[in-house]
């Protein structure tokens, strides 16, 4: 028996779906040992597939087909083998975690099977080591790091030994270095200990090049299933939404592959899925180094913008003998600009944006908007018409039960409201209760209504965090229209590939300071390690080319001299 | 927190220790018994908190000193009146009574703190877990809870005030009506939240058995050895203490048990009994000391 899940055309509608399937006629089959990673927009089924893997959380609605578990009907096995044998882990670090200690987290699903007092001691001790967790064993779980907290959750979960782990987009919440540190655990469980892996993820760059097995699912149907590569080359096959999603190196592979003729196309074998391999299919490609090296620069020396936010010498921190979080920040943002600040972990880059809208007040240096010094402002002037933060958890703005009583929590003025929805594309979700919205359209409801008090600087906290591709897109289209409005942003993110893409200038935080502001292309084009895959997998060829674009058009461009 | 000796014992000497010193402190009132105390607890409250702790006992000093004053004001019994207030008398034995009073509520105020830093609550739910399962799992939930619930107001509260919609310098229904509003956004966001943390709890098989606690504290040969010490300590108080060695009354005359001859040998058990801790936190203070010279 190789096969460890078997599904037989499994159909599934929530109740409230009027009769539209959330998953129709699914049927495949995951060998043992398998590590398969899941992927689809935000809504296609992948939740409700993994949920319907694990009896006691899949959701209940009308349901056909039959699921297998090593040969036997999964609604047959015992209780006690659901939780032990089939692992899950959800997407909020946070909210999965029950006690208050990191070690009483552990052993929880051993005391939950009643497990001897001796088999939970040598297993927990044999999971705090095996996870690095020895360290901060006897901690709080409050003191904990987001990355932490996550790894607390795989740890307790492994500690049952499951023979299958499922993780439904387990580093939706993440920053990259912790994602991929989490990650990289996953793929050492399987490697290790041959556990079955069954994981969603937006973040393909580092599960997709490791993944055995790559299923695409669109509308409840699973639209492509194979290896890596052959789902890439389907994907573009198809023109489908989903190859947005792609790792950089297949986008950049596939992107310079249509002037070609076809049958550079057909021999997939050779698609660069890692930056390395992508390194090395561009060498092959140019033997000789290229003629042209750097698309040229449009150099738009217009007279300077305006000044919206200046920033000088600004230190801040958050009690009397704790340390500075702020120390000495000096920032310029011209008006109708996207400013985006990059950098570490617990930085204090939110803290900077915190003191921008006058939460945090600075003990020494000072803080213009417009021209005018912040704490010359009234509050009500401050926050209508001039500056609003979106905060990086939509969930802290909602107060209402549908998306039309929040938006009228903002304004009475009926025009704006409706001229707000349509640029953040939620009119048609005005009855709806904001906790029924998916993660992103969360997030535009909460831009509507951080919009509604007309921002001339609008500030964002970590937007684009648990946002899969398309939104992302769409998002960005959103910030384009205002800033062509004229409005101000300036955002703080870890996601390098965005900020490289929309950003007109970036900056970097590092110990209290923004550090080397720069536009996108000199500033990610200098750095080495802290920059987008795009010029990871390039520089040693070309100059200042960090999107999958520049990429394509200067691998296009010198293909023409050759000619 | 710092490091502590007998914080280091399994949590069941941990509370017999705190449940013997605060009940007898309630039970005797006897001035010697109530000074030794003070300074036991005095010290070891300092012990554990450091510098800080003297802002504790700075601002018992003169609730003290009220409870002491206050209580002859209430009670008028007692055969030697210092002076009248209000045309009743302000009696010595009384305010001797008082004395003793605020010296029982100090000590107390003093023990509590010290447990709340010894006795943390996964050491609470290790001692009583498996006698009540379910309740202890509630306890244990609620201590990861609270934190949660303050950041979440926070966040909550930062976020509103950033698109101008913060309490700050409006009249008081305006800030009632702000704090409303947080309330209910924080009970929808907790209780999406618990949702989640239900389904995590399913997933790891919670409900599938009888559950049992698992606990990182061992009894170890030192464990059973302190129970018995202290147990046998306690055990020589509370004979003294029937045998009438401890009796002190006050009103309304003076009769306060000698302290000398036999009754010594209770009234040093007592003072070994609280001194256990101090000793303890002292000698590993020192002991690490010698052993770094001699590294």
């Amino acid at each position: 028996m190789v096969e460890h899940f078997k599904i037989q055309n499994l159909s599934f509608a929530y109740p409230t779906a009027n009769g539209k399937k959330a998953l129709s006629d699914v049927s495949l089959s995951i060998r043992k040992g398998e590590y398969v990673v899941l992927c689809g927009r935000s809504g296609s089924g992948k939740t409700t597939l993994l949920r319907h893997l694990k009896p006691e959380l899949t959701p209940h609605g009308k349901r056909s087909g039959k699921i297998y578990f090593d040969g036997i009907l999964l609604e047959t096995l015992s209780a006690h083998d659901q939780a032990a044998k089939i692992g899950y882990v959800l997407q909020d670090p946070d909210d999965q975690i029950v006690t208050d200690k990191v070690w009483h987290e552990l052993a929880f699903g051993l005391e939950s099977l009643g497990c001897a007092p001796q088999t939970m001691r040598a297993r927990v001790a044999e999971m705090a080591c095996y996870f690095g967790i020895q360290d901060w064993f006897h901690r709080n779980v409050t003191d904990l790091s987001g990355g932490q907290k996550q790894l607390l959750n795989l740890a307790s979960i492994m500690a049952m030994q499951p023979e299958v782990l499922i993780l439904d987009e387990p580093t939706g919440q993440l920053d990259p270095i912790a994602a991929a540190d989490f990650l990289n655990t996953v793929r050492k469980i399987n490697l290790e200990l041959g556990t079955t892996v069954i994981i969603s993820e937006h973040r393909l760059e580092d599960v997709f090049p490791y993944a055995d097995r790559a299923l695409v699912m669109d509308g409840g149907h699973v639209i492509a299933d194979g290896s890596p590569r052959s789902v890439g080359k389907l994907l573009y096959e198809q023109n489908h939404p989903m190859r947005s999603a792609m790792p950089t190196p297949v986008r950049v592979f596939y992107g310079t592959c249509k002037t070609e003729n076809t049958e550079g196309m057909n021999s997939t074998d050779n698609c660069p899925l890692t930056v390395r391999e992508g390194r090395n299919w561009l060498s092959a490609a140019f033997p000789a180094p290229p003629t042209i090296r750097e698309l040229p620069t449009v150099d738009t020396d217009e007279a300077p913008a305006q000044t919206a936010l200046s920033l000088k010498e600004v230190w801040f921190r958050y009690e009397k003998n704790a340390p500075d979080v702020l120390r000495g920040v000096n920032a310029l943002v011209p008006t109708g600009s996207l400013f985006a600040v990059v950098g570490g972990n617990g930085a204090g880059k939110s803290t900077a944006l915190k003191a921008v809208c006058g939460i945090c007040k600075p003990y020494r240096g000072k803080i213009k908007l417009f021209g005018k010094a912040i704490s010359q402002y009234k509050s009500a002037e401050l926050f209508h018409g001039c500056v609003a933060m979106l905060p990086q958890d939509p969930k802290s703005l909602f107060v209402k039960k549908t998306v039309a009583e929040e938006l009228s929590e903002m304004t009475g003025d009926k025009e704006l409201q409706a001229q707000i929805a349509a640029l953040c594309r939620i009119t048609e979700l005005s009855d709806s209760h904001p906790y029924d919205l998916s993660g992103g359209e969360q997030q535009r409801v909460a831009l509507a209504k951080v919009l509604l008090t007309e921002p001339r600087l609008l500030l964002l906290d970590e937007p684009t965090k648990g946002m899969d591709s398309s939104f992302k897109e769409s998002f960005a289209d959103i910030l384009t229209q205002l800033k062509a409005r004229g409005v101000t942003v300036v955002m703080v993110s870890h996601d390098v590939e965005f900020c490289a893409l929309h950003a007109d200038l970036v900056g970097m935080f590092f110990d209290g300071q923004i550090l080397t502001v720069d536009t996108p292309k000199r500033f990610f084009g200098s750095n080495c390690f802290y920059t987008t895959a795009a010029n990871r997998m390039s520089r040693h060829l070309f100059q200042n080319a960090v999107t999958t674009e520049d990429v394509i058009e200067l691998y296009k461009l010198n293909e023409g001299v050759i000619r | 927190m710092r490091q502590d000796a007998f914080s280091n014992y399994h949590p069941a000497v941990n509370f017999l220790f705190f449940v013997g010193a605060i009940v007898s402190c309630v039970m005797i009132q006897h001035p010697a018994y109530l000074l030794a105390g003070v300074i036991a607890s005095g010290i070891y409250y300092l012990l554990l908190n450091g510098r800080s702790g003297w802002k504790t006992i700075g601002a018992l000093v003169p609730l003290f000193l009220f409870l002491t004053v206050i209580n002859p004001l209430f009670n008028t019994s007692g055969v030697t009146v210092l002076f009248r207030v209000f045309g009743r008398p302000y009696t010595l034995e009384a305010l001797l009574y008082g004395v003793c009073v605020a010296s029982i509520f100090v000590v107390m105020m003093l023990w509590m703190g010290c447990y709340n830093k010894v006795l943390t609550g996964d050491k609470f739910t290790c001692l009583f877990g498996n006698l009540i399962p379910s309740v202890s799992l509630l306890l244990v939930m609620v201590f990861r809870m609270v934190p949660n619930l303050i950041r979440k107001t926070g966040q909550i509260g930062g976020a509103r005030r950033a698109i101008g919609k913060g309490a700050g310098g409006a009249s008081l229904k305006q800030k009632l009506t702000a704090g409303v509003t947080i309330l209910g956004t924080l009970t929808a966001w907790t209780l999406e939240g618990s949702v989640m943390t239900g389904d995590s709890m399913r997933a790891r098989g919670y409900g599938t058995a009888k559950r049992r606690s698992f606990t990182v504290y061992r009894m170890t040969a030192a464990d059973w050895g302190m129970l018995t010490v202290l147990l046998g300590l306690l055990g020589t108080v509370v004979g003294f203490a029937i045998g009438g060695s401890m009796t002190a009354t006050f009103v309304p005359q003076r009769s306060i048990a000698p302290v000398s001859g036999i009754n010594l040998l209770g009234f040093a058990a007592y003072c070994i009994y609280l001194l256990i801790p101090t000793v303890l936190h002292i000698q590993e203070a020192i002991w690490w000391n010698i052993s770094r010279y001699r590294i």
